[in-house]
């Protein structure tokens, strides 16, 4: 039996996969935040480059990965797929167990799939400097990382509490020559309001992102960059699940379930679009796709399918997705790269129409989770990562108790190098399980007027 | 140089290890049954534990703390009282006048619930206090968790943050036979350590108690019903609820708010079954009070079981601040009904904050 199920640099994908090409409906179109009618091309121009707009809205089944991008890639990808052999024996489960290992790449994470062909579209439209949020730090990382490749600037409005508490995620933009600051900062309108409001406020995601927004939007210059979310960004994501299917195909399988973690939505997206549209034009039917989200921060679970801004100052398109509120401020967790009020819109329709399905987990079973990993398969993951370990053992369980031998794919999105202060702290039984109280505010909502 | 109040209740904690449960009035019948003093010794262990030699102490001559501070080596000792052979509760009450009268940062007692009270009477929430556990009952929220806790709050006083803490009332009489009958007195501050601080990913729970409690009143205020009545227990963390609807509490008792409006002030049990009798849906919003979490004592007398059974389980919204949580590891109820009580799920849901929440088992 192989450990490793590796791929050829000649077997990265050559196109990219698009799901929306096997949607049975059009997607519910992003509004203009003002005029609530659908946005146009021209509408994101000022944030975007033409190819990137292009991609958002684009109905073909297959985008061709520009030679140049791919060549890049070749520095991590294809990445391996890994039987879990010893998470399996450890577990006594009849299940298969495979994980697809996006920790690889340089920043550490699947962000470096989408960074580099952003900043590549960036650089070919003449763009000199790119703006965008990061939560925890990875994405800033990441996007660090590509702008570099591309001798574009970047600047990286940070959380707040993680730009103090996380110092080596930015030592790494640092060293990559981008430009990190605490959000909210007094550089844009938008974080002059939320410190205006409060002085001492730890900031959000969805803040940061207002302000990455402002900065793009009022600079000709300059572009935004979004991490996770946008179709664009899922889009580039699925070289994760179409290596998967190849390398499954390898040792001759295929999956019966098909597990990520999902914060906006984007690692989740990559490892699973190409099963869903096995599953949606019926060559797999049966196949069960699991994002997995934290209890605290429980959108696709607990939040509401409706038209909802990106950011907390109301500047993005109004998307329709699973939301919990635009002015939602999720609880510290440790996995900070799950903590956003809403999700991708396609992960959400997905989710809405029954393709996929969503499960949420309290942090300290998660980590507990991510601990048997680590003492099994050796890597310590990333604490958004410990969401789809802990849904994947689960799983394997429940396999266990049925006697079922299911093939069990998960997305292992990143490494927990820089987070092991999060491992401490469950060590040392510090961990809150937070959880969101839905039922009160869905008492309340109910009698809310309609927005839009 | 903080200056510290320090005082040592000599007969606390003397009718429990003769069974008696509680030391108030029977100190000398305790005595006589051959109980050991034992609150020195837990005072003792504390100041072992201080590693700082900064501190000036005011305290009381013989065994209300000079004796065992000099038997900890402490060198800067103030005294303040000089009490009688027999101490008595007024001893306490005249030494806390001193300690304000001295403007110290902080009084530090050894004793049980009585003496929280007594402290209290004096010192209201004008300065923080910390309680040594060494009574009997120790169900006030003022109390370390042991002496090495306080010790390293007296370490790192300067660094430490202020927490709203309840002082309870215990009928002494009920509870030697056999009845835990609590009642909100008031509420003291007492000192917390900040938690340590950890360079992880996001921490960013609300260490401030006041903003703690804004966010939860900004919560509570968002989704409260209309034509709902609201029966509001006792605490500070529910008066700041009262307060976001421009509505004033009464701290200590119980209130029925509706449409953001005062329906009934300190409304006692027959006045809240008045409410229930109608069709009109209830909900009762409550906070954990003292040390052990309790959310409905006995003591809660006007919140009774027959109140919570036509209000459910199901309508029933706690709150508690960060730290209160950190303070608190379980909620207890005791409502004197025992179905009731068995009736209670294992676990609620606790607000925390804004759309924030958290898990605590239930005790009973
Ligand atoms: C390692 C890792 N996994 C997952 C996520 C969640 O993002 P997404 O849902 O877009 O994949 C993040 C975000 O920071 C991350 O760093």
């Amino acid at each position: 039996m192989q450990t490793k199920i590796l791929l050829d640099e000649e077997e990265i994908p050559r196109r990219w996969y698009n799901v929306l090409a096997d949607l049975p409906s059009p997607m519910d179109p992003p509004l203009h935040p003002q005029t609530q009618k659908p946005v146009g091309p021209g509408d994101l121009s000022a944030l975007f480059p033409m190819e990137l707009i292009r991609q958002e809205m684009s109905p073909d089944r297959f985008i061709d990965i520009p030679a140049e991008v791919r060549d890049v890639l070749t520095l991590w990808r294809p990445s391996p797929l890994y039987r879990a052999k010893r998470l399996e024996q450890f577990l006594k489960t009849p299940a298969k167990i495979y994980y697809k290992w996006e920790g690889v790449s340089p920043a550490g994470s699947h962000k470096t799939n989408t960074s580099v062909p952003q900043a590549y579209y960036n650089m070919k439209a003449g763009i000199e400097r790119i703006a965008t949020e990061t939560g925890a730090g990875q994405w800033g990382s990441a996007l660090a990382f590509a702008t570099m490749l591309y001798d574009l600037q970047c600047t990286i409005y940070m959380v707040r509490s993680s730009y103090t508490q996380k110092p080596y995620r930015k030592s790494m933009m640092h060293v990559w020559g981008a430009e990190c600051i605490p959000s909210p900062s007094t550089k844009t309108k938008s974080g002059q309001a939320m410190l205006a409001k409060d002085p001492d406020t730890p900031g959000s995601l969805g803040g940061a992102i207002s302000e990455a927004v402002e900065d793009a939007a009022t600079h000709s210059n300059t572009n935004y960059s979004l991490g996770s979310v946008l179709n664009h960004v899922c889009l580039h994501q699925t070289v994760i699940g179409l290596e998967c299917r190849e390398q499954l195909q390898k040792v001759d399988d295929y999956p019966d379930v098909v597990i990520g973690c999902v914060g906006g939505g984007s690692n989740f997206a990559g490892i699973s679009f190409p099963f869903a549209g096995d599953k949606m034009t019926g060559k797999h039917k049966e196949i069960d796709i699991i994002g997995v989200e934290p209890a605290s921060c429980p959108s696709l679970t607990k939040g509401m399918y409706a038209y909802d801004f990106g950011d907390v100052a109301g500047l993005t398109p109004l998307l329709k997705m699973f939301t919990l509120g635009h002015d939602f401020i999720p609880p510290s967790i440790h996995a900070g790269g799950l903590r956003y009020h809403g999700d991708s819109p396609i992960v959400s329709r997905l989710v809405h129409d029954g393709v996929m399905r969503a499960v949420a987990y309290h942090q300290s079973e998660v980590f507990d989770a991510a601990l048997t990993f680590a003492r099994t398969e050796g890597i310590i993951v990333a604490p958004e990562t410990s969401h789809a370990v802990k849904a994947a053992i689960d799983q394997a369980l429940e396999c266990r108790k049925t006697g079922e031998a299911k093939t069990i794919l998960f997305n292992c999105s990143g490494h927990g190098n820089f987070d092991m202060s999060a491992y401490d702290a469950f060590h040392a039984k510090q961990l809150v399980d937070y959880e969101y109280p839905d039922e009160l505010i869905k008492q309340s909502l109910a009698r809310l007027p309609k927005i839009s | 140089m903080p200056l510290i109040g320090f005082l040592i209740n000599p007969v606390a904690g003397l009718g429990g290890t003769v069974g008696l449960k509680g030391s108030d009035g029977v100190a000398e019948k305790a005595l006589m049954l051959g109980a050991v003093p034992r609150s020195g010794e837990r005072a003792l262990l504390m100041l072992n534990q201080v590693r700082r030699k900064d501190i000036l102490f005011f305290t009381c001559a013989g065994p209300m703390g000079e004796e065992i501070l000099k038997k900890a080596g402490t060198s800067l000792i103030n005294i303040i009282h000089h009490p009688a052979p027999d101490t008595t509760a007024a001893d306490t009450r005249e030494a806390c006048r001193r300690f304000l009268s001295e403007n110290v940062d902080l009084i530090v007692f050894c004793g049980g619930d009585g003496t929280a009270r007594d402290v209290f009477d004096v010192t209201g929430s004008q300065i923080p206090v910390l309680g040594l556990p060494a009574g009997v009952k120790m169900y006030s929220g003022v109390f370390a968790l042991d002496p090495s806790a306080a010790a390293s709050v007296l370490d790192n006083l300067e660094s430490t943050g202020r927490r709203d803490a309840e002082i309870l009332d215990i009928d002494e009489e009920a509870y030697r036979s056999g009845t835990l009958a609590t009642r909100l007195y008031g509420i003291a501050r007492v000192p917390v350590l900040g938690e340590k601080i950890q360079p992880a990913k996001n921490i960013f729970e609300e260490q401030d108690e006041e903003r703690a409690k804004d966010e939860i009143a900004r919560f509570i205020t968002r989704v409260m019903l209309p034509d709902t009545y609201y029966i509001i227990g006792a605490g500070s963390t529910t008066e700041r609820i009262a307060t976001h609807l421009g509505v004033k509490k009464t701290i200590l008792g119980v209130d029925v708010l509706m449409n953001g409006r005062m329906v009934a002030e300190d409304a006692d049990e027959k006045t809240l079954l008045s409410f229930l009798d109608e069709k009109t849906p209830a909900r009762i919003i409550i906070s954990p009070i003292g040390s052990q979490g309790f959310i409905f004592g006995r003591g809660t007398q006007q919140i009774s079981a027959e109140v919570i059974r036509r209000v459910g389980l199901d309508n029933i919204i706690v709150v508690a601040t960060p730290a209160k949580c950190r303070a608190t590891p379980s909620l207890h109820v005791d409502t004197g009904d025992p179905s009731l009580d068995s009736a209670f799920p294992e676990s609620l849901q606790v607000i925390s904050g804004y759309s924030i929440a958290r898990r605590k088992n239930v005790g009973r």
